[in-house]
C-alpha cells in the first residue's frame, strides 16, 4: 500500500503554490549516491512506491535505499458525471511536494555503476526530469 | 591532487545580495577571508579558477591579493540549489605550521568478509573531523574493511590515520557495520480504489459533517 500519514489534523487541503527552489534537502546526506529532481511539482504516493520498488528489485536486497519523500498532502477530486458545487470532493490520493534540486532517493553500500543503473530505473518512474548525484565529501 | 595555481583576488567594497549577484553574473565569486584576529576582507575571485581548484580536491587556495601571495584554508563552500556551482567561499588565514580542524571523507576499501557471507555493508560515517598540520591534511581516508565479519563494526579508534593526524570524533563511534540481511515482507498489493477508501486518523475534535464525509 502506498504511503500516507497515520494521523492528520485536516482531511482536505488547498492546492497551494510551489515557489522557488530547494534550499534544504538538496544534498546527498544518508547514502553515497542520490537522485535529484530538476523540476518543481507534486509526486504521488504511487510514484514514490514505484520508485522504491524499482530500486530494491534491481539491487537484489544489496545496499540500502533511502526514500526522502513523504506524501503529506491530500488531493481531492469530484466523482465523474457530477455537477459542479455541493462542496469539495473527497480525498483521492496523497502527494509529496518537491522543489527543483531536492534529493528524492539515496543509495548506499553499492558500487557507483550499480547505483547509476538502479537510480535510472527510479527516474523512469518519476514524472519529472531527474539526475544522478554523488555525495560531496569534506569541505 | 591539489593544484597550486595562484588565484588573483580583488577587494570588493560593496556587500549584500544585489552586488553579490552582479559579481556572479560577471563571472566572479564573492569570497570572505577572516581569522587570526585580523579584520575580515571581502574579495572577489574568478569563479572558473575557484571551481577548477575545488574540482581537483584543493583544501587550500593560493591567493594573490594586493601584490601579496598567501595560502588560505577553505573553511566553507556554499553551492547553488543544485549543488553544482559555488556561490560563496569562506577562507581562513592559517600558518603552515598551525594545527587545523578539517572534515575528511572516508572511502571504504575492499569487500568485507561478512558481505561475502550474505551480510550488508552499512557506512554510518561518510566523513569525519580531524586535526592536523595544514601541510598534512589527508585527501581522503581509505580504511580496509576486508576483516569485518557479520555483525561487527569498524570504529573510529580502529582507523589507521596518517602520522600527525588526530580524529576528533568519539573513538567508539561506528564508521561502518556489516549487518545481517533481514527479510522484509513485501506488502500485499492494494486493490484499486483501496487507497482512497482508507483515510488517516483525525487529530483533535472532528466536526459532524467531516465525520460523515470520511465514512
Amino acid at each position: 500500500m502506498a504511503m500516507m500519514p497515520k494521523r492528520v489534523k485536516w482531511r482536505k487541503s488547498q492546492r497551494g503554490k510551489l515557489r522557488g527552489v530547494a534550499s534544504r534537502g538538496n544534498a546527498v546526506v544518508f547514502g553515497e549516491y542520490g537522485l535529484q529532481v530538476l523540476q518543481t511539482g507534486w509526486i504521488t504516493a504511487r510514484q514514490i512506491e514505484a520508485g522504491r520498488v524499482a530500486a530494491t528489485h534491481y539491487l537484489h536486497r544489496e545496499g540500502r535505499v533511502y526514500v526522502r519523500l513523504f506524501p503529506q498532502k491530500p488531493v481531492s477530486s469530484k466523482p465523474l458525471e457530477t455537477r459542479m458545487g455541493k462542496g469539495k470532493g473527497d480525498p483521492e490520493y496523497w502527494v509529496a511536494c518537491v522543489r527543483e534540486g531536492m534529493v528524492m532517493f539515496e543509495l548506499g553500500g553499492v558500487e557507483e555503476d550499480v547505483a547509476r543503473n538502479a537510480l535510472r530505473r527510479v527516474a523512469h518512474k518519476m514524472p519529472y526530469r531527474c539526475r544522478f548525484v554523488k555525495r560531496r565529501h569534506g569541505v | 591532487m591539489e593544484m597550486k595555481t595562484i588565484i588573483k583576488a580583488e577587494p570588493r567594497s560593496s556587500a549584500g545580495t544585489r552586488s553579490a549577484r552582479a559579481l556572479r553574473q560577471a563571472g566572479q565569486l564573492p569570497v570572505i577571508i577572516y581569522g587570526h584576529g585580523e579584520a575580515p576582507e571581502s574579495v572577489a575571485m574568478p569563479l572558473h579558477d575557484v571551481e577548477n581548484s575545488l574540482a581537483h580536491g584543493a583544501r587550500m587556495l593560493q591567493v594573490e591579493l594586493g601584490g601579496n601571495t598567501q595560502q588560505y584554508l577553505i573553511k566553507k563552500v556554499q553551492y547553488d540549489h543544485l549543488g553544482t556551482t559555488p556561490v560563496h567561499v569562506d577562507l581562513t588565514r592559517v600558518a603552515l605550521d598551525e594545527r587545523v580542524k578539517v572534515r575528511v571523507g572516508i572511502e571504504l576499501r575492499g569487500v568485507a568478509k561478512g558481505v561475502s557471507d550474505g551480510g550488508v555493508m552499512e557506512q554510518h560515517l561518510a566523513d569525519m573531523e580531524v586535526e592536523c598540520l595544514m601541510a598534512d591534511i589527508p585527501e581522503t581516508l581509505h580504511p580496509f574493511i576486508t576483516h569485518l565479519e557479520l555483525g561487527t563494526s569498524l570504529l573510529v579508534k580502529d582507523l589507521e590515520l596518517p602520522d600527525g593526524v588526530v580524529a576528533m570524533n568519539d573513538p567508539d563511534e561506528r564508521v561502518a557495520t556489516v549487518r545481517a540481511l533481514v527479510e522484509e515482507a513485501e506488502p500485499e498489493p492494494a486493490e484499486e480504489g483501496d487507497e482512497a477508501s482508507v483515510e488517516p486518523e483525525r487529530i483533535g475534535r472532528v466536526r459532524k459533517e467531516d465525520d460523515a464525509g470520511a465514512s
